[in-house]
């Protein structure tokens, strides 16, 4: 077998025989992420109302569907319309400390099984069962950590309480989100990735970042498209104006 | 050689490919429909020309100091307990991946889409020692059941009619299937759903290693690559060196470009940033994180002609656009890579023999290198092959033999003209309306594709000659 040791030997010989084909430079990366962060946040204050049009527009174009509440306490309305419009019964869901709200007792009220999450690691035995359980539901109700408005994509931070399988298994998905996961961009997106790998506390302690850009989709059978291949068919937004932390 | 369709000869491979109507049928559709989801794709993104030079400067600033970038790598996928393994041949990557799975007593590897998997004829491997491998993409699916190889980057089973994939499934499944997209979809979401809950090792390849943070990026449209890096407790990512880029801030610009490439889309349906097995608090993720760095050919072009081949994304733009590429379609091809860069990795990866007739699959026309989004200038290389396979005695000694003829005269005016003029004497039985259709003996290799120009009844030389006393 190769070596490491070997291996980059043979990578370093064959660098010395050239000096490339161009003189070229790898992309400048932001000094003090952080701070940008921060600076975009503080523009988006200003014009977030167009953003969010734009995340809308796109959003739906890729085949989401979007809904508007004023405040935190309409969400369960709308979760329990969609549920009952895809004949959903078994919910799960975020933790409510990931969530930013706890749903649970509201959903309930309205005729859900809901399963919530739990934020603390747990037995191998405990998993496999929470997984089983993902694995039969008909909806997965998730936040977002941002929210990119030029592709219309979510994006999802796995950790303790945010189960990656939330947002995968359930044939339904709904993320709930608000003005604070707003980004214009993917440039912008590349700060926050920047921030959160450096200096600044990534909002899950996952190891996996999931970027959503509508349902799961293939056209491998005569190029026709078809929907929840092998993730959600439908996938649902739900911005929250008041905010979700108050 | 172990590609499986080499029996024949290219030509006839590719004879056979244009006689088959459906092919050619389905790879009209195919690729004229993606080269229109490109183009709008690019034409409402004004950025997106400058990106593509950014792509390849960063793709150039890597591979010059890809060392550093690679040992950057290790170090943060160990970091995050992750195992690092290098493969320099094909055969060593499968024994590393046959190892993992024997130790970790794995009976069935759930895969989605990778190419350096296919590249390494992993599948084989697996079998011979009893694990079973399932391919989850659903092209992919289709294929393996098919027991075929892929014959398109992105969509694998661009060849295959719904009615035949019915078929196949019938087959399989044993059950009664209606040949309808949606259905068989519908089926093959419940089989592989099975499967990805069952399986014990998940294989994925990697679009993209971010150097920086230990990252593999996987992108796929349908979820299966979320699935294989979540459920089951081994992760094994299998990826070229040349897929490695130094941050997150460099990835976000190949994203702003792949998909666009690639389908249309802005983006993928799904990007998953991977790093490493799974962390405290949990509930899905491996125990275990395997990356595999393939050499396989690609360090010895480093330094070598085929470096710029190097930057590729496997977008597949270049195959849709290429007039070869859209009349033949991939199989023809006879190796893991189709279409003109496939050309380039074949030679890369098999050596300049296995591309002695693919070097001339191309009509140089330049649309591939139109259509990359890193720009590689495919033609440049494919010349660069043609002349390799020459120098090296690769070609057929009558073919060297005409071009060094060729060559001779072209470079000297006197023996040229002397030609011209034996040529018109010459193509007398062949010409017919100002055209040769058919030449005899051996140089029917050329006639036999494409029509040859008479020599003019005055060649160039000629008139200019005789109009010297002309003045402006």
């Amino acid at each position: 077998m190769t070596t490491k040791a070997e291996f980059f030997a043979g990578i370093r010989d064959q660098m010395r025989k050239t000096s490339g084909l161009f003189p070229a430079s790898v992309t400048t990366r932001p000094e003090h992420p952080a701070a940008e962060v921060e600076t975009i946040r503080r523009e988006l204050a200003e014009r977030w109302p167009e953003t969010l049009e734009t995340f809308r527009a796109e959003f739906e174009r890729v085949g989401g569907v979007f809904d508007r509440v004023a405040a935190l306490d309409e969400v369960p309305a709308v979760v329990a319309r969609i549920a009952r419009e895809c004949l959903a019964r078994e919910l799960v869901a975020w933790h409510a400390g990931a969530l930013g709200a706890d749903l649970v007792s509201a959903l309930g009220a309205r005729g859900l099984a809901v399963h919530e999450m739990p934020a603390d690691e747990t037995a191998a035995v405990e998993r496999e069962r929470l997984r089983a359980i993902a694995a039969r539901a008909d909806l997965g109700l998730t936040g977002a950590d941002l929210a990119i408005a030029e592709t219309g994509t979510l994006v999802l931070v796995s950790g303790a309480g945010r189960p990656r399988s939330t947002s995968l298994l359930p044939p339904y998905h709904i993320a709930v989100f608000d003005r604070t996961a707003l980004v214009e961009s993917l440039r912008q997106v590349g700060v926050f990735l920047e921030a959160w790998h450096r200096d600044a506390a990534p909002p899950g302690t996952g190891a996996v970042i999931n970027f959503i850009t509508g349902p799961s989709r293939t056209a491998d059978i005569e190029l026709t498209l078809t929907r929840g291949v092998h993730g959600p068919k439908e996938v649902h937004a739900i911005f929250v104006e008041r905010g979700i932390r108050g | 050689m172990s590609d499986g369709d080499l029996g024949t000869p290219f030509r006839q491979r590719a004879g056979s490919a244009m006689k088959d109507a459906f092919l050619q049928e389905a790879l009209t559709i195919a690729t004229t429909k993606f080269i229109g989801l490109r183009r709008e794709a690019f034409e409402g993104f004004p950025e997106g020309e400058a990106l593509r030079d950014r792509a390849r400067a960063i793709k150039e600033a890597t591979l010059q100091r890809l060392d550093h970038h690679l040992e950057t790598l290790v170090g943060n996928v160990e970091r995050l307990g992750g195992q690092v393994h290098y493969a320099a041949t094909s055969e060593e990557a499968r024994s590393i991946v046959v190892d993992i799975a024997r130790r970790t007593g794995a009976r069935m590897a759930v895969k989605s889409k990778s190419m350096a998997t296919e590249e390494i004829h992993l599948n084989e491997a697996l079998e011979r020692a009893g694990i079973t491998p399932v391919e989850t993409d659903l092209g992919e699916y289709i294929i393996q059941l098919a027991h075929e190889r892929p014959s398109h980057i992105i969509t694998p089973a661009i060849h295959k009619t719904k009615g035949q994939v019915a078929d196949l499934f019938r087959r399989e499944l044993k059950r009664p299937v209606e040949a309808d997209p949606e259905v068989l979809t519908r089926i093959a979401r419940g089989e592989l759903r099975e499967k990805f809950l069952q399986a014990d090792l998940g294989i994925t390849g990697a679009n993209f290693a971010v150097a920086d943070t230990g990252t593999v990026v996987l992108v796929t449209n349908e979820g299966n690559g979320r699935m294989v890096t979540s459920l089951p407790r081994v992760h094994v990512a299998v990826m070229g060196i040349e897929k490695v880029v130094p941050s997150f801030t460099d990835l976000m610009v190949f994203l702003a470009i792949l998909a666009k490439s690639a389908t249309g889309q802005k983006l993928s349906v799904y990007t998953s940033l991977v790093r490493g097995p799974r962390r405290a608090g949990e509930l899905e993720g491996p125990e275990e994180f395997h990356l595999v760095l393939l050499d396989n050919g690609r360090i010895a072009q480093l330094g070598g002609p085929l470096r710029e081949a190097l930057y590729c994304l496997r977008c597949g733009a270049c195959l849709n656009v290429c007039p070869v590429y859209r009349q033949i379609g991939g199989h023809a091809y006879g190796y893991t890579y189709p279409g003109p860069i496939g050309i380039l990795l074949t030679a890369m990866l098999e050596g300049p023999r296995s591309v002695k007739d693919l070097a001339h699959a191309s009509s140089l026309c330049g649309a591939c290198a139109d259509a990359c989004p890193v720009r590689i200038d495919i033609p440049r290389m494919l010349i660069e092959l043609r002349r390799e396979v020459d120098d090296k005695k690769i070609a057929p000694w009558r073919e060297r033999v005409v071009f060094k003829l060729l060559a001779l005269v072209l470079a000297r005016p006197g023996l040229y003209r002397l030609a011209a003029r034996a040529g018109r004497l010459l193509q007398r039985p062949f010409a017919r309306e100002g055209t040769i259709r058919g030449l005899p003996f051996f140089l029917d290799e050329w006639t036999r594709t494409r029509d040859l120009p008479v020599v003019a009844r005055r060649t160039f030389q000629e008139r200019w000659a005789s109009e010297k006393g002309f003045t402006r």
